[in-house]
């Protein structure tokens, strides 16, 4: 009877893919790591602008989240009517007011507020504890919290109310005509200013990069030219350039990222050390994740000005 | 075909076939378009009208993603032989090698290297970089990686131009071992000694047209060539 012999072997696909990937490694990874450490006086520039960018691009990205922030909460504060009570303004008075604008179809909803809670409200702002602790009687009057449904009505229920009995003649209403808008205003520049700055800073970083890449290639040239005679693919050829460019990007983008964490996180620090909001919903999380997308940014601003370089100064 | 720059032309209306195992020189005084005829080879210039086929591919339509599958047919050797320096001579064959085809293993491109050197008479020079060689070796070593994928043809665009004449010949003797193998070659040359001497099919360029398709064991006229040397 005829045996058998059985020869184990390494599986020929999974060795394929092995080989392959070793020389993937070797010739894409590892010849843009050597050319990169070769060429790092040329990319050094391209780095120091590219960080700048990057970092200036998260502190004023942060910035923006936190003038968005800021917006929503002035929109609402805006939108939020207060009515102060005279201190002698019986029960029926404010009953009756309270409840004509509870009636009214432009006010989402009516809070009372006590001299007592008016105070307390008081101390947690920053700067009036002092004023309140400066006197003897609470200085602070009642008040109806008014939630206006549109902001636009404020103006309207204000006029409605300053007159009525129960309100206060000397200081009616928290209603001041155009500061949501000034502000809205102030936003809108401090954006337009910042897109245009960015966008400055990112046309030389983008420049810089696309010239360090440039001298990689002709650095390169006589690589380059073996390769593409020899039938290696496109891919290959240009692959190193851009992996180059990805490791100009993701240190960048490390480096920025780092440092507008760290100034964040500090700010935040420093601002719970002193009892005051550093920047409106700009926590640790947030700065982290800030940094973390231009990490991400730094990584596609390097491989992106490599293609364009590429595609300006290579042939095929 | 025809390759024009701007209202020149490099080659004008230039027809050619070159068969399997064929050894043939391209001719003809500097301008005449004979590095233009082997770069429309190697599909680093596309015709201006005409069509260029190698071994089954249309070069003159070839989309610039897919040149790569038409250069793995076409092995490379230039005058100045173009080497890196930072890789031994063995490395220079099996880069070639291996970024040609990313399934070749080191073993296998180490393996296939140091026998491609061997059949160029430089077995034992594997580990020597390129300034370590003379002309003649560094061209040994640039014969080995242009045929190391075992192309269909070879193109040389003077091969011989920076060697002695003993090199060259040697250089000669290499390539008809290459052509005697089956591999087609084409060598543009200067060089008339050589021409006279090996009798092999020669194409004479003139001003881009092909003036002269000379069969291989036949002397002509080629007083000229001696003038333009």
């Amino acid at each position: 009877m005829a045996g058998i012999v059985l020869v184990k072997g390494h599986f020929p696909r999974r060795r394929m893919a092995q080989i392959v990937g070793t020389n993937v490694m070797r010739y894409v990874f590892g010849g843009a790591g050597r050319s990169w450490l070769r060429n790092i006086s040329s990319t050094a520039p391209a780095l120091g602008s590219m960080t700048l960018l990057l970092l200036l691009s998260g502190l004023v990205g942060l910035a923006g989240y936190a003038l968005t922030n800021l917006e929503r909460v002035e929109a609402g504060q805006a939108s939020l009517l207060y009515v102060y009570l005279r201190d002698d303004a019986t029960f029926l008075e404010v009953n009756d007011l309270s409840s004509r604008l509870v009636k009214d179809p432009r006010v989402a909803s009516v809070t009372y507020t006590s001299k007592a809670d008016a105070l307390k409200r008081a101390q947690t702002i920053p700067g009036l504890p002092q004023l309140a602790s400066s006197s003897d009687s609470n200085p602070f009057p009642a008040s109806l919290d008014v939630q206006m449904k549109n902001i636009n009505e404020v103006a309207g229920v204000n006029s409605l109310v300053r007159s009525d009995i129960a309100v206060d003649p000397s200081y009616p209403t928290s209603y001041d005509q155009g500061s949501y808008q000034r502000i809205q205003n102030v936003l809108f520049g401090l954006a337009v200013a910042g897109i245009v700055f960015l966008g400055l800073l990112g046309f030389v970083a983008v420049t810089v990069t696309v010239n360090s890449i440039r001298a990689a290639i002709h650095a390169r040239r006589d690589e380059i030219r073996i390769m593409q005679l020899v039938g290696a693919p496109r891919w290959m050829v240009r692959g190193p350039f851009v992996v180059e460019g990805a490791i100009t990007g993701a240190l960048s983008g490390a480096a920025a990222g780092l440092v507008t964490f760290g100034l964040v996180a500090a700010g935040i620090h420093a601002g719970s050390a002193s009892f005051t909001q550093f920047a409106p919903g700009v926590t640790v999380v947030v700065a982290a994740a800030g940094a973390a997308m231009v990490f991400a940014a730094g990584l596609g601003l390097g491989s992106g000005s490599s293609l364009l370089s590429l595609r300006r100064h290579m042939e095929s | 075909m025809t390759r024009a720059y701007g209202s020149r032309l490099a080659l004008d209306d230039v027809c050619l076939a070159l068969e399997p195992g064929e050894l043939s020189f391209l001719v003809g005084p500097s301008g005449a378009g004979k590095t233009t005829l082997l770069r429309l080879i190697n599909r680093e210039i596309r015709p201006t009208s005409g069509k260029v086929w190698i071994d089954g591919i249309a070069a003159h339509s070839l989309k610039a993603s897919r040149v790569s599958d038409l250069r793995r047919r076409v092995g490379v050797v230039f005058q100045d032989y173009k080497l890196l320096p930072q890789l031994t001579a063995a490395e220079n064959v099996a880069f070639a090698l291996q970024v040609g085809d990313l399934r070749v293993s080191d073993e296998e491109a180490r393996d296939r290297a140091l026998d491609a050197l061997e059949a160029v008479g430089l077995g034992d020079r594997g580990a020597s970089f390129p300034n370590q060689l003379s002309g003649g070796q560094q061209q040994r070593v640039a014969v080995a990686r242009a045929v190391i994928a075992k192309p269909p043809l070879l193109i040389a665009d003077e091969p011989t131009g920076n060697l002695d004449m003993e090199s060259a010949w040697e250089m000669m003797d290499l390539f008809e071992d290459i052509a005697a193998w089956g591999i087609t070659v084409l060598i543009a040359t200067h060089n008339v000694e050589i021409v006279k001497r090996l009798q092999r099919r020669v194409l004479t360029l003139v001003h881009g047209r092909l003036v002269r398709d000379q069969p291989a064991g036949q002397i002509g006229r080629m007083a000229w060539l001696a003038s333009s040397s």
